[in-house]
Order: C-alpha cells, then sequence, then structure tokens
C-alpha cells in the first residue's frame, strides 16, 4: 500500500510539487479553503436544518450545496496529495484513521438524506420546523464535518510511531 | 475559524449572485453565530500569540493576515448592517463588488495563516537577548 502511494506521487508529480518551497502550504491553504467552502455551504444547510434561521427557504439555500461540492473535490484532491507525499505518516495516523471515519459516516449520511429525506425538506415551507429525522441527519452531518476538521488538525501531532493506537 | 469564513462565504456567493432566490434579510440569520465564532478564534489566537509571541510578531505575513481578517470583519459587521433593510433599497452592484471582496479577503486570510507557519524566521523572543 505505501509503496503504491509512493509511486503514484512520484509518476504524476505530486511527490515534486509538494516538496517544492512552497508546495506544502500551498496545497494546505486550497484544502481549508475546500473545508470552509463545505461548511459555509453544507454546514449552513445543516444549521438551516436544525432551526437557526427560521424563514430563510429550505429549497433556496440549497442551491448554496453543489459549491460544497466543489469544495469537497479540492479536499479530496488536496488530501490525496498530502497522503501519497507522505504515506507513512497518515496510514497509520490515528488521527487520520478517525478522520477518514468521520467521513465515511457524514457520506452515508447524505447518501441517506438524500434517498428519504431531502425532497420533502426541499418542498418545506420555510416557516415550517422540519421533522425529527431530517433535524437528525442535519446534527450528524455538522457533527461528523466538524469531527473532521478536528482530526485534521491533530493528525499533525499524532505522528506515528510516537503515539500508540490500538489498531496500528 | 471555518465557521466564521464558512458563514461569510455562504454570504459572499449570495452577494455575487449565487443563489439569486436566497432572500438577503434571512441569510444575515446566521451572523450571531458567526459572532460567537469570532470571540473563540480572538480567544484562541490570542493563547497562539502569547505562546510564540516572536514567531509572529516578527513576520510581515502575520501583519497580512490581521489586516484581511480585520477588514474582513468589519465587511461582515457592515453586511450585517446594510442587509436588514428592505431589499428594494440595497444597491447590488455595490453589494456584488464588496461580496466579491469579502471572498476574497478570507482567501487572503487563510492562506496567509497557513503560511505563517512556513515564513516565520524567528521562534522565541530570547533571540533578542
Amino acid at each position: 500500500m505505501l509503496e503504491l502511494l509512493s509511486n503514484f506521487s512520484q509518476i504524476t508529480g505530486i511527490y515534486w510539487f509538494m516538496n517544492s518551497p512552497w508546495g506544502w502550504p500551498v496545497a494546505e491553504s486550497i484544502h481549508f479553503f475546500g473545508l470552509c467552502l463545505l461548511l459555509g455551504t453544507v454546514g449552513v444547510f445543516d444549521l438551516r436544518m436544525l432551526g437557526m434561521a427560521n424563514g430563510l427557504s429550505y429549497e433556496a439555500l440549497h442551491k448554496l450545496v453543489p459549491w460544497g461540492v466543489v469544495g469537497y473535490l479540492l479536499n479530496v484532491t488536496t488530501g490525496t496529495m498530502f497522503l501519497t507525499t507522505s504515506p507513512d505518516q497518515y496510514l497509520f495516523n490515528p488521527a487520520f484513521q478517525t478522520k477518514l471515519f468521520f467521513m465515511l459516516i457524514a457520506g452515508l449520511n447524505m447518501l441517506l438524506f438524500y434517498f428519504t429525506t431531502a425532497a420533502a425538506v426541499k418542498s418545506t415551507p420555510a416557516i415550517i420546523t422540519l421533522p425529527n429525522r431530517a433535524r437528525t441527519i442535519a446534527a450528524i452531518s455538522l457533527l461528523c464535518w466538524c469531527g473532521v476538521i478536528v482530526c485534521g488538525r491533530l493528525i499533525t501531532y499524532f505522528r506515528p510511531p510516537y503515539h500508540w493506537c490500538f489498531w496500528c | 475559524m471555518a465557521f466564521v469564513v464558512g458563514i461569510n462565504v455562504a454570504v459572499g456567493l449570495r452577494l455575487v449572485g449565487i443563489a439569486p432566490k436566497i432572500p438577503l434579510q434571512r441569510i444575515i440569520n446566521f451572523y450571531p453565530l458567526h459572532w460567537y465564532c469570532s470571540i473563540a478564534i480572538l480567544v484562541s489566537g490570542l493563547a497562539l500569540l502569547a505562546a510564540y509571541p516572536a514567531k509572529a510578531l516578527t513576520n510581515p505575513v502575520f501583519y497580512l493576515k490581521l489586516t484581511a481578517l480585520i477588514i474582513g470583519l468589519g465587511l461582515s459587521r457592515y453586511f450585517q448592517l446594510k442587509l436588514q433593510v428592505e431589499q428594494s433599497t440595497i444597491d447590488e452592484k455595490k453589494l456584488k463588488l464588496l461580496g466579491a471582496l469579502s471572498l476574497l479577503l478570507w482567501v487572503i486570510t487563510i492562506t496567509a495563516g497557513r503560511f505563517l507557519a512556513y515564513t516565520h524566521n524567528t521562534l522565541l523572543a530570547s533571540r533578542f537577548y
């Protein structure tokens, strides 16, 4: 796995870019801006579903969500750049593993939302409070993205092999 | 920080013309959360500054971040006050420009913030004595 990721980084030129003088901070800046796009659109929509900004149309606010997808794609791209450049610093890192876990839950939660609840939410008048199911999905989404951010910051402070984790 | 920038990104995107059906007078209802989170970044920022004052204060990038942050927060306050009035009385063109400026300022704040870790040339104040 390590070799595979490293080879990918070398072949694609990612390794060269990330080890150039400003490669890493540029990728980090884009990564953080992607997260802000995600939180500013998906996170804000979650807050709305939880009852904040009462009177703001669910359907209209949902129009911002495609920008959250742009943010997510920025994050996946830059995240892949980090991972493939230093795979040993991520694969065995408990903070990174927890971050991936939160991303998985957020992804499954999003699928649940779009398959079961999204249509009803978008057609709900702005002054109506959403049912508990939609509010629970929003709360899980928001918690997961906050978890992703916190774990992302913690990656720097839990470098293997200095910190033990039971699954490493 | 992500909530502060995120809410400003949502307002900024709306002001530059994305999702025009979002009523401006309603989107500002997210600003109270924005200001609570701003207090959190002020406290955590001061703690980080207190931990390594020389590292930040000797780095020009720190002042760039601080300037962009202060102007960005000033614009947030302006939007919050300005968008409370009737939408018909709002100069949309001016707001569009300010929305774009706000987005740019938050990109600068984030980028400068990340570059702080890579551009400092002094870590401890003891270097000076």
